[in-house]
C-alpha cells in the first residue's frame, strides 16, 4: 500500500463530546460502503465475499466525528459509533453476542467522554428493557431515541392522511409490532384520533395490557398474535416490528392503505404486493442547520434520498445535546406517553428539527407538501 | 548475539506421518516456530540497545523464552511424524525483521517495543489461540499454552507503552503508524486469502492456505482474529478507535 495517507492520525480534538449516536449497519450494501469510505477512493474496493469475512471481526468503535446545527446557530459534537453487527447477525440466535457489541460500543461512548448516548436501531431493541446491561458511568446518559421516533412517526401518519384527504377519525389503525416501545408509543398517540385500533404482535400478555389501557380511555381496540388474526382490512398502518430482514408481507390491508414502515432494518418485504398502497419509510426527522461528518460519511451513514435527514432515535440525542439537556429521555419499554412525545418535538423543533419529507424504496414521494421545510 | 538459535534453513521436508492432515499441520507449525525463532532474534537484539540493565535481563530472558517456544512447536511436530522447518528468510518474515532491524539501527527502544508487543504479538496470541482451538490433542493445548504465555507479557510492555504515549500522544500515534505501515502491511499479506506474489517460502509444497479448513481452520478466521486483536490492543493503549480503524480497513485484503 501506498503511503498517501500521512495525515490519516490527524484527529479532531475528543474534548467536549456531546453526544454519542450507537448504530449498525441494516445491509450488505451499506456495510460494503461504510468500509469503502474507511478504506479511501484512491484503493480498490474489497469484493463483497471479503467484507463479509472481515466485518464480523471488526470491534465495535468510533467511525466518524458528527456536528449537528441547530436553527438557532448552536452545534453540538459527537461520535458516531458502530456496533459492526453483521447485517445478517440480527436474528435472536445472536442476540448475546449483539449485547455484547452494544455494550462494548456503549463503553466506547463513555471512555470518549459523551454526555448523551442515542441507541440506533437494534441497539435500543436489545437494551431498552436491560439498561442495567450497559456499562454505568455517572456522566454519560443514555436514551432510546424511541420518543422522537415515534413522534415523527405520528407526524407522518397525520400529515399524510391530511395531503390524501383521509378522514383519520373513520380509519382502523393497525400497528404490527405494537407492545414494542415505538408501537406501543404510536398505539397511545394516535387512538384518540382513529376510529379503530388493531394491535399486532406476539406476546398475548403484552398485548391484552395494552388492549386494556386504550379501551379505558375509549378506543375500540382489536388484537392479533400475527397478520392472519388481524379481523378488518387497516386503512393505516403502521410497521414497527424487530425483524432482522425485510420479510413482512401484509395481507389485510384496505385499497389505498397509508402504510409508514419505521423499521430498521425496514420491515416490509420488497416482493409484498402494494401496489396501490402510499408506504413511506416513518420515523425520521431533518435539521434544518445540518450534520456534518468527518471522514466524510454524508449519504452513507444516512442513506437517504434527502439531505439532512436521520432517524428520530438519533435525532433525540442530537436534538437533547443542542438543548444542553443532558437526560435519560427515553428509557425502559412501553413508557412513550403523548405528553413526553410532544415535549420532545417541541424540543426538536426549537433546534430546526422536523419531520423528514415523504419517501420510501423507491425514492421521494409524489406529493405537493414534500419538499425540505 | 543471534547464535542462540539455529537458523540453518531447512531443506524442503517430505511429509511421513500416519495422521492425515500431518502435512497441514507441518506448515502450520513452520510458521509458528519461525515466528517465535525470529522473536527470539528479536528481543536478543532489543538487549543490545537497552541502557537498562534489568531491561537488558528481561530482554534476554524473553528471547529464551520464545526460543524455548520454538522447540515446543517443533517437539509437536515431531509427534505426530513431521519434521518442522523454518525460514527466518522466508518471504514475509525478511521483510519484518528488516523492519524490526530499522529500529534496531535507530536505537528505538519504544518502536522495538511496538513492533515486537504489539503487532507481532497480536497476530501470534490471535493465530495460536484459534489454532489451539483447532488442533488435535497436545498439538492444540501447547499452541493454546504459548498463546497464554505470549499475553501474559505484553503487560508489561504496554504500561511502558502507555507512559510514552501519554508523553506526546500524536507524536506516538504517528510513529505506531508508520511502523504499521511497514509491519502490518506485511502481516496482513500472509494472512491475506491467497499469497499473490507467489510462495511464502515456507509450505512445504503448495500454499496451505486453501487446506486449512481440512483442519478446522481458515485464512478469514485467523486474519479477522489477529487483526481484531490488534484493533484492541491499540485501543488499550489510548490510540483513537476511528484513527486505527481506518489504518486497519486500508491495509491489503
Amino acid at each position: 500500500m501506498g503511503h498517501a495517507t500521512a495525515n490519516v492520525t490527524a484527529r479532531e480534538p475528543r474534548a467536549n463530546v456531546d453526544f454519542a449516536l450507537i448504530g449498525h449497519q441494516e445491509s450488505w450494501r451499506a456495510a460494503t460502503d461504510v468500509l469503502a469510505v474507511l478504506r479511501g477512493a484512491e484503493r480498490t474496493r474489497l469484493p463483497d465475499d471479503e467484507i463479509r469475512e472481515i466485518f464480523p471481526w471488526i470491534p465495535p468503535r468510533a467511525v466518524c466525528n458528527v456536528e449537528a446545527t441547530s436553527a438557532t446557530g448552536a452545534k453540538a459534537r459527537g461520535l458516531y459509533i458502530d456496533c459492526f453487527i453483521p447485517p445478517d447477525h440480527l436474528d435472536s440466535e445472536y442476540i448475546h453476542e449483539n449485547i455484547g457489541r452494544v455494550r462494548a460500543a456503549a463503553a466506547c461512548a463513555m471512555n470518549a467522554g459523551a454526555r448523551i448516548v442515542s441507541l440506533g436501531g437494534f441497539s435500543s431493541i436489545l437494551i431498552e428493557g436491560n439498561f442495567h446491561q450497559l456499562p454505568e458511568r455517572a456522566d454519560t446518559i443514555f436514551t432510546t431515541g424511541n420518543t422522537l421516533t415515534v413522534a415523527f412517526i405520528v407526524q407522518g401518519i397525520r400529515k399524510l392522511c391530511e395531503q390524501e384527504g383521509r378522514d383519520i377519525s373513520k380509519s382502523t389503525l393497525l400497528i404490527v409490532g405494537a407492545t414494542g416501545d415505538v408501537g406501543s408509543g404510536c398505539a397511545r398517540c394516535l387512538a384518540p384520533f382513529v376510529k379503530r385500533v388493531v394491535l399486532c404482535a406476539r406476546n398475548a400478555k403484552r398485548l391484552q395490557t395494552l388492549a386494556a389501557e386504550l379501551e379505558a380511555d375509549g378506543t375500540e381496540v382489536e388484537i392479533a398474535s400475527g397478520l392472519k388474526q388481524v379481523p378488518c382490512p387497516a386503512n393505516i398502518v403502521i410497521c414497527a416490528a424487530s425483524l432482522a430482514s425485510p420479510s413482512l408481507r401484509l395481507g389485510c390491508i384496505a385499497p389505498e392503505a397509508i402504510i409508514c414502515d419505521a423499521g430498521y432494518p425496514k420491515n416490509l418485504s420488497p416482493r409484498g404486493d402494494m401496489r396501490d398502497a402510499r408506504v413511506f419509510f416513518g420515523g425520521l426527522g431533518q435539521i434544518a442547520g445540518g450534520l456534518s461528518f468527518k471522514p466524510d460519511f454524508k449519504g452513507v451513514l444516512n442513506r437517504h434520498p434527502f439531505p439532512e435527514v436521520a432517524h428520530g432515535c438519533l435525532l433525540e440525542g442530537m436534538a437533547l445535546a443542542l438543548a444542553r439537556r443532558f437526560e435519560p429521555f427515553s428509557q425502559g419499554r412501553g413508557l412513550i406517553t403523548r405528553e413526553r412525545v410532544e415535549e420532545i418535538e417541541a424540543v426538536a423543533a426549537l433546534h430546526g428539527i422536523h419531520l423528514a419529507p415523504f419517501f420510501n424504496a423507491e425514492g421521494p414521494l409524489n406529493s405537493a407538501e414534500n419538499q425540505a421545510p | 548475539m543471534e547464535s542462540l538459535v539455529s537458523l540453518t534453513c531447512s531443506e524442503p521436508v517430505v511429509c511421513n506421518s500416519p495422521l492425515s492432515t500431518a502435512s497441514i499441520w507441518q506448515d502450520v507449525l513452520a510458521q509458528a516456530v519461525t515466528g517465535e525463532l525470529m522473536a527470539a532474534m528479536n528481543y536478543t537484539a532489543i538487549s543490545t540497545i537497552c541502557d537498562d540493565p534489568e531491561e537488558v535481563a528481561d530482554a534476554l530472558e524473553h528471547a529464551q523464552g520464545e526460543q524455548g517456544h520454538a522447540a515446543g512447536f517443533a517437539a509437536e511436530g515431531r509427534k505426530i511424524g513431521v519434521d518442522v522447518p523454518n525460514n527466518v528468510n522466508a518471504r514475509y518474515w525478511k521483510r519484518i525483521r528488516e523492519a524490526f532491524m530499522g529500529c534496531i539501527a535507530e536505537r528505538d527502544f519504544i518502536a522495538c517495543l511496538i513492533v515486537q508487543e504489539i503487532m507481532l504479538e497480536s497476530f501470534a496470541v490471535a493465530s495460536y489461540t484459534r489454532v489451539g482451538k483447532a488442533a488435535p490433542g497436545s498439538l492444540g493445548s501447547t499452541f493454546a499454552a504459548i498463546a497464554a504465555e505470549e499475553e501474559g507479557h505484553i503487560e508489561h510492555a504496554m504500561e511502558i507503552l502507555r507512559a510514552e504515549r501519554a508523553k506526546d500522544p500524536q507524536r506516538f500515534d504517528d510513529k505506531v503508524y508508520r511502523l504499521h505501515l511497514d509491519v502490518m502491511t506485511t502481516l496482513a499479506e500472509m494472512v491475506a486469502r491467497e499469497c499473490r506474489h507467489g510462495q511464502c517460502d515456507l509450505c512445504h509444497s503448495s500454499c496451505v492456505k486453501p487446506s486449512l479448513s481440512e483442519v478446522g481452520l481458515s485464512t478469514a478466521e485467523l486474519r479477522g482474529a489477529s487483526l481484531q486483536r490488534y484493533l484492541k490492543t491499540l485501543d488499550a493503549l489510548g490510540l483513537p478507535g476511528e484513527v486505527t480503524l481506518q489504518w486497519v480497513t486500508q491495509l491489503p485484503m
